[in-house]
């Protein structure tokens, strides 16, 4: 009945009260309007149509705050860990080991870069471990019945260190100079279909061919309602905004620092940076005015120690850090052996597939392709690539994890179905060819290893052929065959659309599949979860029939911290977040 | 003596330059452009193509070494420098100054704000284990020498051969698993810098530890074989048949000229301690020049590369001369 009542108060535009859930989500104000579509979603729910998770992602995307959504789901967040039982200890120093690199300018970071400076700068939105996208900077967002006008609305207690509100200036300036192309984010790629245009410069490049760059769509694209408000006004539907949001560069900062972050700079977050040696240490003291809420842990200290993994090995047994948070999957067994060490697991949709380019033989044939699937043992790869640590994949980069992976029966290992496919392609003794793959990590080289192996036995020999990572991104979209590693995203879709859609910067096998890509953005406006899952069904099975990659695996990816070390929770994009952390004595 | 400074002084300034024009012509020709990797895998080839313009990476192989030159020897400003590129690169130091490595492109600051005190840390790292290294193996070979065919020298060279034989990376890992992970009585890294319980002295016994059992036993079996040769010859004979004390044949006689051998050997040595210990500083993630160079290498930072190198080569060249000091003053038949 709680979950009526619940319910009943967001759509009759009440306040909650707090006693209606366990999170403090849901003493924010929900009295603003509510997306229409919540109501059918909330009765697919009853009916069992969808299923609790499913009703948790797209509720919050459509603006219901995840604590009311889940308390109509009628599920405990399981996020307030039981360790919220003792009292958190204030002050210490947490060792962390981490690479230090150039920290200059945070719209164009590298995954690397951003995991400790996440510690002071701040998103819009964050996704949680269990995938739902919550507000952080953001205090509530609204997405029209039509998915194209997203209005964002900011926290009104968000203060800058400096004391200044964060005000709806600072938001567009920062969304305005990520999707500048001359800024150099990966934001532009993510945000491009919704809200950019490609326009030619005038100018001409070297070989006289007109250049070409992308603006904003329309000049209203980001529009500024009041202070504490902007709308962002898509030309198509999207229904994964929020998520964008939290796309890993495009932090918030302080137009008066020019896009640059350094010591001294402003910052919303938990942590300010005291010191930075590059390559060396950096250290942040705990920021007592959070408007969060003051973090528990005074000073964290950032040790550089190499890419060399023993080394960080050895400081974590010898207690010189009490963090590891990327640790090596050949390191794993002998962090378990530490006796004073955790080690978290996060089960994620990180992987690496085998891609084809399908302009040129014999990858031209869609039978050939097919065959190089038929004729890989998913679980024979998992455990001899990756030693068990992960999942099996299903040759389309969505994973039962993601939130809208369509159900379709998966392909069966069948190596004599492969050679007869490879026969009546017009290669009855089979095809010859060569991968490309980096060099390190080890996991990549041994995945492909199992992978040719395996391959070779359905008459499908391929020659493996490792170059350093620097060279292998001058290539990789280049090569005939390559192996490419993916990070982890919360959607299947956004892979999808990243990977495989026509023209896109990253398809880097050049597919091009008309009735895909039209599938692709029915998809993608798709509000309806069933109906989702069903499109993402059928783009699987394009991909599984006709597609270009072999996705045999998904890692797990793993992270270790001294047993002193509390309340901490991994999260499968490996982000960590030290604010509700503390240190026992 | 002063010509022969002069002499080798101009020596010195014709190996740099060849050794920094292979460098240039070396990291041309590594796969992968310094600007694709400045932006990263993601970035389009625009953005890649625009940096490397900026980059001044276009320019004839020959113009760019020529103007590197320049910049080091403060004739010229680094281009890299030039606030209209965006690119950040700022030098307190000033625009022009002798001395000027450049920017790094990795780092993305002066090479001179890193270069001098990771050298100074490979310095303090080496002068360690020399200090070690040089007493140990004098004392080790001299005993195996006095007591040839013995145990204590059968002991000295089988010891020194499987000590030698084990390389770094090996010993380091070991040393670490007993010593860090089962018995935890010492830090596992030395990154210079107060962490844990550990003060940072104590950082520099495992590093130091690994360079001297791999140089220790390799030295002390040329300072054996000098001896050996030495003790067998007639002067030492009529020394020890006049009566002389042993400390007095072997310290007064023997010594100065067993030396001459190991000498050249510990030279090398000293000189590989100061460049070349890459392996120990990257295991033990030690913040000195070796690791420096090799991060350079893989990335192709140009400037560091060139720079490492050329502190490399003038050491090398540094100790040569301290070498033909040393045999002069060891060798009286020998003049410079």
């Amino acid at each position: 009945m709680a979950t009526r009542t619940a319910l009943t108060a967001v759509l009759n535009e009440k306040p909650i009260t707090a006693k209606s859930g366990p999170t403090r989500e849901n003493d924010m104000s929900e009295r603003d309007k509510t997306h229409p579509y919540l109501k059918s979603l909330y009765a697919q729910l009853e009916s069992r149509r969808i299923g609790r998770r499913d009703f948790l992602r797209t509720a919050t995307l459509l603006g219901m705050s995840a604590g009311a959504a889940y308390s109509i789901a009628g599920i405990s967040p399981g996020l307030i860990s039981s360790a919220l039982a003792q009292t958190p200890r204030k002050g210490g120093t947490l060792r962390i080991a981490a690479r230090l690199g150039d920290i200059k300018d945070p719209h164009t970071y590298s995954w690397g870069q951003g995991a400790f400076i996440r510690q002071s700068l701040e998103y819009l939105t964050l996704t949680g471990i269990d995938n739902v996208t919550r507000p952080l900077l953001l205090e509530k967002w609204e997405a029209s019945p039509d998915l194209k006008t997203w209005t964002l609305r900011i926290r009104r207690d968000a203060k800058w260190h400096s004391g200044r509100p964060l005000i709806a200036d600072d938001v567009i300036w920062n969304l305005k100079r990520a999707l500048d192309p001359k800024t150099g984010s990966a934001t532009v790629g993510l945000m491009a279909g919704y809200l950019l245009e490609r326009y030619d410069t005038g100018e001409v490049d070297d070989k006289g061919k007109a250049k070409f760059s992308r603006r904003l769509w329309d000049a209203n694209a980001i529009e500024k309602v009041d202070d504490y408000t902007v709308r962002l006004n898509a030309k198509v539907p999207n229904l994964a905004v929020p998520e964008h949001l939290f796309h890993h560069q495009l932090f918030m900062l302080d137009p008066a620092d020019g896009g640059e972050f350094k010591v001294g700079a402003n910052f919303t977050g938990s942590y300010q940076l005291v010191s930075y040696e590059q390559g060396k240490r950096a250290v942040m003291q705990a920021r007592p005015s959070y408007w969060g809420g003051a973090p528990h842990v005074q000073t964290l200290e950032f040790l550089d120690l190499g890419d060399n993994a023993s080394a960080a090995m050895a400081a974590l047994a010898a207690g010189q850090i009490d963090a590891w948070p990327a640790v090596d999957n050949s390191s794993l067994d002998a962090v378990k052996t530490l006796k004073d060490v955790n080690v978290y697991e996060a089960q994620t949709a990180n992987t690496g597939a085998v891609r084809v380019r399908p302009e040129a033989k014999p990858f031209d044939d869609p039978r050939v392709r097919k065959a190089m699937r038929l004729a890989i043992d998913c679980k024979s790869v998992l455990d001899l690539g990756i030693a068990g640590l992960g999942s099996v994949g299903e040759h389309h980069l969505v994973s039962k994890s993601h939130p809208d992976y369509g159900p379709i029966p998966a392909l069966q290992y069948d190596p004599g179905a492969a050679k007869k496919l490879l026969a009546e392609a017009g290669y009855p003794n089979g095809i010859d060819s060569e991968v490309y793959l980096k060099s390190a990590p080890a996991w990549e080289s041994q995945v492909v290893q199992s992978m040719v192996e395996q391959w070779r036995e359905a008459g499908i020999r391929i020659k493996m052929n490792p170059v350093p990572s620097t060279q292998y991104w001058e290539v990789w979209k280049k090569v005939p065959v390559g192996f490419t590693d993916w990070n982890h995203r919360p959607l299947g879709i956004m892979l999808l659309g990243l990977c495989f859609r026509t023209g896109a910067s990253w398809n880097e096998s050049g597919y091009s599949n008309p009735q895909f890509d039209r599938l692709l953005i029915e998809a993608e406006g798709k509000l309806d979860i069933n109906e989702r899952k069903a499109a993402m069904g059928k783009l699987q099975t394009i991909l599984l029939e006709d597609g270009p990659i072999i996705q045999p695996v998904f890692r797990s990816i793993f992270s270790a911290y001294h047993k002193r070390v509390k309340n901490f929770t991994m999260h499968p994009t490996n982000y960590y977040w030290y604010k509700d952390v503390w240190l026992e004595t | 003596m002063l010509r022969f400074v002069v002499r080798r002084l101009g020596q010195t300034i014709v190996t740099l330059l060849a050794a920094s024009f292979l460098v240039f012509v070396l990291v041309e020709s590594s796969p992968g452009t310094v600007a694709r990797k400045m932006l990263g895998p993601f970035a389009s080839t625009e953005q890649v193509q625009m940096l490397y313009e900026s980059l001044h990476l276009d320019d004839p192989l020959m113009l760019r070494y020529v103007r590197w030159l320049g910049v080091l020897t403060g004739v010229v400003a680094d281009p890299l420098g030039d606030p209209a590129l965006k690119l950040g690169f700022r030098d307190q130091r000033g625009e022009r100054y002798f001395g000027n490595f450049g920017f790094s492109t990795q780092m993305k600051q002066p090479v001179s704000d890193v270069l001098w005190e990771r050298l100074g840390n490979s310095l303090l790292l080496a002068a360690l284990a020399v200090a070690v290294i040089i007493p140990l193996a004098l004392a080790m070979g001299m005993v195996a020498a006095i007591n040839e065919g013995s145990v204590v020298d059968r002991a000295v060279t089988v010891l020194g051969t499987v000590l030698a034989s084990v390389p770094e990376f090996a010993s380091g890992v070991i040393l670490v698993s007993i010593l860090v992970v089962t018995l935890g009585w010492l830090p596992g890294t030395s990154p210079l810098l107060p962490s844990g319980r550990w003060p940072v002295y104590i950082q520099f016994i495992l590093p130091v530890a690994v360079l001297a059992l791999f140089v220790t036993a390799y030295v002390a079996r040329f300072v054996r074989t000098a001896f050996v040769e030495v003790l067998a010859t007639p002067y030492i004979r009529t020394a020890i048949l006049k009566g002389l004390p042993p400390r007095s044949v072997i310290f007064g006689h023997a010594f100065r000229n067993a030396m001459i051998a190991p000498f050249t050997v510990i030279l090398l040595q000293v000189n590989w301690l100061l460049s070349g210990v890459v392996v120990t500083e990257v295991v033990f993630a030690y913040p000195g020049i070796g690791r420096l160079l090799l991060e350079a290498a893989l990335f192709g930072d140009i400037a560091v590369i060139e720079a490492a190198t050329l502190v490399a080569v003038f050491l090398a060249t540094l100790t040569q001369f301290i070498g033909d000091i040393g045999y002069m003053l060891l060798n009286p038949r020998i003049r410079l």
